[in-house]
């Protein structure tokens, strides 16, 4: 019998029933031998095919979940912003409760409550009133120091000023008890208008930079000893019989949030070691020398700079004019176009 | 056909079998392009009835490895469809575009029937939407992508026939 051609329909017909009775097979063959032959293919010449349906599976859901991980990102940093946030108030409120404890007795906790509008930028609510014990005059206190003084007190709320109202007073001294005067608000422009002035300083007292200064119980608003702020320098005034500082506020003004009302039995029987006022004081006066000497080290170098600058200006000038000029510049300075060009 | 065309067309074949595994799971729409189906149709273009049987045998136990619960049923369709293709390719296959994709559409939607027969795992009114709703539109995509990839493997072809 002839081999049949390799053109032979009949042959083309045995190949095609041939792989559809393979077929036929698989698809009737136990789920076993199914997942065994399907197992085998995948582990070796369909191994390149599968690994690239996988990658092209995670590229789809990476796709389809960016969008989804996009929120989520935006949403932890979001709340990531709030926390910071919280981890301020909270670190706030933890001075306050160890001021509490400092206290003791005799003070009232409350909120201030947002709302400072245009024009009412020193005058705030406060959620206590009358009925929690908060009077007119009550000091309002953090653990920094002073902030304030309640101008009008109701059952359930209160309106207290902050230290840089106008009508903010308080009798202060320095920590040592050697130097006294009154505390006001700085009426200067911009920024130094959240700074005090201790004013009415007798001529013969002088405070350095760096000086703390404390309320000094007198006029029996703010009992003795609570920290107000740390003189800056002294201001120049027409007043000729006293001396006006300015001075740094201990308690900063973005920081309030939480604070305490005193109450008057609390302001007479006083807040004595409450604070460390020494301690407190040498720290204020470290940071205002450090501060200074920095800046001192700064204009140093700013002014040899400019000798430099100076030196070197005239020596061209005088190059520049036809004299002669020899170098005779220490290190480091410049030296001029005319001593260059010398042989 | 010369071995650098030869090269060419093996080549266009595996990337075809490459986009399969690739493209589809990448786009993961309903209706989409089958390009396995594709390599058989153009493979039966250029081979004998029982070859293009056997080659779509071949890939679609590749496809149902990876589908291990309709195992059989993608050999059984794309052998189907290689013999049938590559017996009526003297009738369709020619160099009108329209003649073409009905070619191509018709391969697709025949693939689709009958492995939906095959593989036993859609019944009733579901059936009859996936054979009459999605595989159509899934073969008339295949159509679109088809009409594209004979529009550049029909040189090697004609240079086959003639």
């Amino acid at each position: 019998m002839a081999r049949p051609q390799r053109t032979d329909p009949r042959v083309d017909f045995a190949l095609a029933a041939g792989a559809a009775v393979l077929a036929l097979i698989g698809l009737v063959a136990p789920a076993t031998t199914r997942d065994r032959v399907a197992s085998a293919l995948r582990t070796t010449v369909v191994a390149p095919a599968a690994a690239l349906q996988a990658r092209a599976e995670i590229s789809r859901r990476s796709f389809l979940a960016a969008e989804g991980t996009r929120r989520f990102n935006d949403s932890v940093a979001f709340r990531s912003e709030r926390l910071s946030g919280v981890e301020d108030e909270n670190a706030r409120l933890r001075q306050l409760l160890g001021l509490a404890g400092a206290v003791k007795w005799g003070f009232v906790p409350a909120e201030i409550l947002q709302g400072r509008s245009l024009g009412d930028e020193y005058t705030v609510t406060m959620s206590a009133g009358t009925s929690a014990g908060v009077e007119t005059l009550s000091p309002i206190i953090v653990a920094q120091g002073i902030v304030g003084v309640v101008q009008r007190a109701d059952p359930s709320l209160s309106v207290g000023i902050l230290w840089p109202h106008p009508d903010f007073r308080v009798s202060a001294m320095s920590a040592d008890g050697a130097t006294y005067g009154i505390v006001t608000s700085h009426q200067g422009p911009s920024a130094d208008r959240y700074l005090l002035e201790l004013r009415s300083v007798p001529l013969r007292s002088q405070l350095r930079p760096g000086t703390l200064i404390v309320s000094s119980g007198a006029g029996g608003v703010f009992p003795r000893n609570i920290p107000v702020g740390t003189v800056l320098n002294e201001l120049k005034t027409n007043d000729a019989w006293a001396r006006t500082y300015l001075v740094r506020p201990a308690v900063k003004f973005a920081d309030l949030g939480a604070v305490m009302v005193l109450t008057r039995s609390k302001s007479k029987q006083g807040v004595d070691g409450v604070w460390n006022i020494e301690a407190l004081a040498d720290s204020a006066r470290r940071s205002v020398v450090a501060v200074g000497e920095a800046l001192n080290a700064r204009t140093r170098d700013s002014l040899a700079a400019l000798e430099r600058q100076r030196v070197a200006d005239s020596l061209a000038l005088l190059a520049a004019s036809g004299v002669p000029v020899t170098s005779t510049s220490p290190p480091g300075k410049p030296v001029s176009a005319a001593s260059r060009r010398k042989p | 056909m010369s071995r650098s065309r030869g090269v060419v067309f093996y080549g266009l074949l595996c990337v075809l079998i490459a986009m399969h595994f690739t493209v589809r799971p990448m786009l993961g729409w309903r209706v989409n392009v089958d390009f396995l189906v594709l390599s058989v149709l153009i493979i039966a273009v250029r081979a004998r009835p029982g070859v293009a049987a056997v080659c779509g045998f071949g890939l679609g136990l590749m496809a149902d490895s990876l589908t291990p619960a309709a195992f059989g049923a993608g050999a059984l369709a794309l052998t189907v469809v290689g013999f049938g293709a590559s017996w009526l390719k003297s009738a369709f296959f020619a160099d009108n575009a329209g003649v073409n994709a009905a070619f191509v559409f018709l391969g697709t939607w025949a693939f689709d029937a009958v492995f939906l027969l095959a593989e036993h795992r859609v019944r009733g009114w579901e059936l009859l939407a996936q054979a009459l709703l999605w595989a159509p539109l899934s073969a008339a995509l295949t159509a679109v992508v088809g009409i594209a990839v004979l529009g550049i493997v029909r040189p090697l072809v004609a240079a086959e026939r003639g």
